[in-house]
């Protein structure tokens, strides 16, 4: 058997993985990465077939966390293109704008299904679900049912598998950025687009992206060279079987080469990007029975891809579309050519990469190649997006644990799981299988990011990354080396600093009026002001004291121009002004009240526009 | 900070008022609305002109339904408006500020 030493050990080379082997150098630490496969960049990495580049899935390279744009450029900034977007949603024959857009999905559907769909949205605003308790209500109570089964449930549920009832609401709302009355204010006020430190507006996810030239594996392949040239190896073929530990310290691992062999890497820190159920099998002495069941109870979805050859120079202008017609099994499919067009070898040549989400115990899962490529091959045809013998070659490639599933007791399963890796105390889990979460490629390379400078004396907390589906600053404890798990701060203050004063001032202008409060002082100085009117004349004197003063009266029963009069104008002056002054503060608190779920609600729709995205 | 606990901050939060801006306002409504009105009311005309207006002069002395005392009014109203303003501003930032039992 052979054994290595090296300062920093890290399971797997996907985005989390490379990412802290990258700082962890930057740290002056030396580290080893192990690859199960033959490729690097996990779920992010491009597999080359005869020339022909694909992706797992579309790996869009956009982030709102300035540091990951820097890494980014760090690594390849001259191979990164700037690649306009364009997705559209394929129904029943039609194709159909993405984000939706209203003229375009009703011209789709027809006048008929458009007045249905409108019935429907309006049934749905009149009477809503009370209680949003799943993926379909929230959707439904959004969209209206109509909309909901014809753009969002089939896809929903060809992606997980699942019923979209069974779908919990908390998911959805997850993946829509709940913003806050100030961030809700700011967008409707300052426009909704983030800025970057130098004032550059963020661009929406929408619009356009970065890909590296040959896909987004070449990132990680110029990442893992940058490494190797500082003397950072990543071993592939490397499955860890077992993660030997004692007294809460990892003491070394050992990995199964593809040729069997068993190899020992020790070091001081660990960090596994491995899916958590197979991390704590793996850990010796096993962990306690109740975190073995929780482990074994998180649930993965499996992702295969049927990559088709095709003899035509342009099939359609998209990056991909999403296949909503329930008739196919196929979830999306992806233009390569479209990301970049160096991702085929002849630009005569189309690639077309048809996603379908499956389990690892479906029968398509074990189906032959050739047999996968016949179906992808009928499909595609059906949808009538190629020509039966427009198909030169095929090829498969199937991504087990792509998607981590949030079932309803996934939760309570991470928290027993992440409280005993507490306990670990030079094991980190990062990246998305990692952390059983639907991360983005940004969000895995933070937490690879976080982890690296936790060995060097910061405390992060890496399991509050993307905790909300959106977010525009880092997040760090001031509380440094506590050992707890501490709430996040901004680790650079200039980033969101110009937002500090408008935010002030928003808080400010919706803070509530104090009825009580303006009550009293309306109060006080009408009966002050009344009492004091009332005995100037009074003093004053003469034949007719205040005849037109005295017309009070009508008003404040028992007033009149005299010192009595004038105490009990003091008091009913004083009454009716709290009055005023507490229903006025009343009225303005509904109006703000009122006005700032307006601006919530837009902003909520505006969010939901992406939500296919997000699913 | 979490949107929910971001939104209770809002919520929980009582405006203050600045009560010198407050009187400001109320001084500008108070001189400027005085001297608006007795200024519509020489504008007009007629035979008995501002003669209820005219019973202001009880209490702002000078100030009568003329041009000139369209302009004392306006000093008139403006200081007036501003101490009720100020009075306001003051007496709610009080009551606010008395620290809650609850």
């Amino acid at each position: 058997m052979h054994a290595e030493t090296k300062d920093a050990i890290v399971i797997g080379a996907g985005p989390a993985g490379l990412t802290a082997s990258y700082e962890l150098a930057k740290h002056g630490i030396r580290s080893t990465i192990l690859e199960a496969d033959q490729l690097v960049g996990g779920i992010s990495r491009t597999v080359n077939y005869k020339g022909y580049r694909f992706d797992i899935g579309g790996h869009r390279f956009f982030s709102k966390v300035p540091l990951i744009n820097e890494v980014w450029d760090e690594i390849i900034d001259e191979d990164m293109l700037i690649r306009p977007r364009l997705s559209r949603i394929h129904y029943r024959g039609h194709f159909f704008d993405y984000p939706l857009q209203a003229g375009n999905a009703l011209s789709g559907l027809g006048l008929i299904e458009a007045c249905l769909i409108g019935l429907s949205y309006a049934r749905t605003k009149v009477f809503p679900s009370r209680q949003e308790r799943n993926f379909e209500e929230w959707v439904a109570n959004r969209f209206g049912y109509r909309l909901y089964n014809i753009f969002f449930k089939t896809y929903t549920e060809k992606v997980w598998g699942i019923p979209c009832t069974e779908i919990s609401a908390d998911w959805a709302a997850q993946r829509i950025k709940n913003l806050s009355l100030v961030e809700a204010v700011r967008n409707a006020l300052l426009g909704g687009s983030g800025k970057t430190k130098d004032g550059k507006i963020i661009t929406t996810l929408i619009d356009k992206f970065k890909y590296p030239r040959l896909g987004p594996g070449m990132m990680w392949e110029c990442c893992e060279s940058r490494l190797e040239a500082q003397g950072n190896h990543t071993l592939r073929g490397r499955r860890v079987e077992r993660i030997r530990h004692t007294q809460g310290r990892v003491e070394c691992v050992y990995a199964r080469t593809n040729e069997g062999e068993l190899e020992e890497f020790s070091g001081d820190q660990f960090f596994s990007t491995m899916p958590l159920r197979e991390l704590i099998s793996a850990l010796d002495p096993a962990p306690p029975d109740e975190v073995l069941r929780a482990a074994n109870s998180l649930a993965y979805r499996d992702y295969l891809t049927v990559v088709l050859m095709v003899k035509r120079d342009k099939v359609f202008p998209d990056n991909w579309i999403y296949i909503h017609s329930p008739e196919v099994k196929m979830g999306r499919i992806q233009n390569y050519k479209n990301w970049s067009p160096e991702m085929v070898p002849d630009s005569t040549r189309t690639s077309l990469g048809l996603e379908y989400f499956l389990w690892d115990v479906d029968d398509e899962w074990n189906w032959s190649k050739d047999r996968l490529i016949d179906l992808g091959m009928k499909e595609t045809i059906a949808l009538k997006l190629i020509e039966e013998n427009e198909v030169e070659d095929g090829t498969v490639v199937r991504m087990k644990k792509a998607y981590p599933i949030y079932d309803q007791f996934y939760k309570e399963h991470l928290d027993v799981i992440r409280r005993y890796l507490a306990t670990i105390t030079n094991l980190q889990t990062i990246g998305r299988n990692g952390q059983h979460r639907y991360n983005n490629q940004d969000h895995s390379m933070l937490t690879g990011i976080y982890a690296a400078r936790n060995v060097v004396g910061a405390n992060y907390d890496i399991w509050s990354v993307n905790v909300e589906q959106e977010y525009h600053e880092e997040t760090v404890s001031d509380e440094k080396a506590t050992g707890d798990r501490l709430i996040p701060q901004r680790v650079e203050p200039d980033i969101d600093a110009e937002k500090v004063a408008p935010d002030a001032v928003i808080r400010a202008a919706f803070a509530k009026m104090d009825p009580f409060a303006l009550g009293v002082a309306m109060g006080l100085v009408f009966a002050i002001s009344l009492f004091m009117a009332t005995a100037a004349l009074l003093v004053k004197g003469g034949d007719v004291v205040g005849p037109h003063l005295s017309l009070l009266g009508h008003f404040f029963i028992g007033y009149e121009v005299t010192w009595l009069g004038a105490l009990l104008g003091l008091i009913e002056a004083g009454i009716g002004g709290f009055m005023i002054g507490y229903v006025g503060a009343g009225l303005r608190n509904w109006t703000m009240s009122t006005y700032t779920k307006l601006l919530k609600r837009r902003a909520e729709m505006d969010q939901s526009k992406d939500l296919l995205d997000k699913v | 900070m979490s949107t929910q606990n971001a939104d209770q901050e809002v919520s929980r939060a009582i405006a203050r008022m600045k009560a010198g801006i407050l009187a400001f306002i109320f001084a500008i409504i108070g001189g400027g609305g005085l001297f608006v009105m007795t200024a519509w009311l020489l504008v007009k005309g007629g035979p008995q002109v501002g003669k209820t207006l005219n019973l202001l002069g009880h209490f702002f002395i000078g100030y009568e339904v003329t041009w000139l005392g369209a302009f004392v009014g306006l000093i008139y109203g403006a200081l007036t408006g501003g101490i009720i303003g100020w009075c306001i501003g003051i007496v709610y930032n009080r009551i606010v500020g008395i620290p809650s039992t609850s």
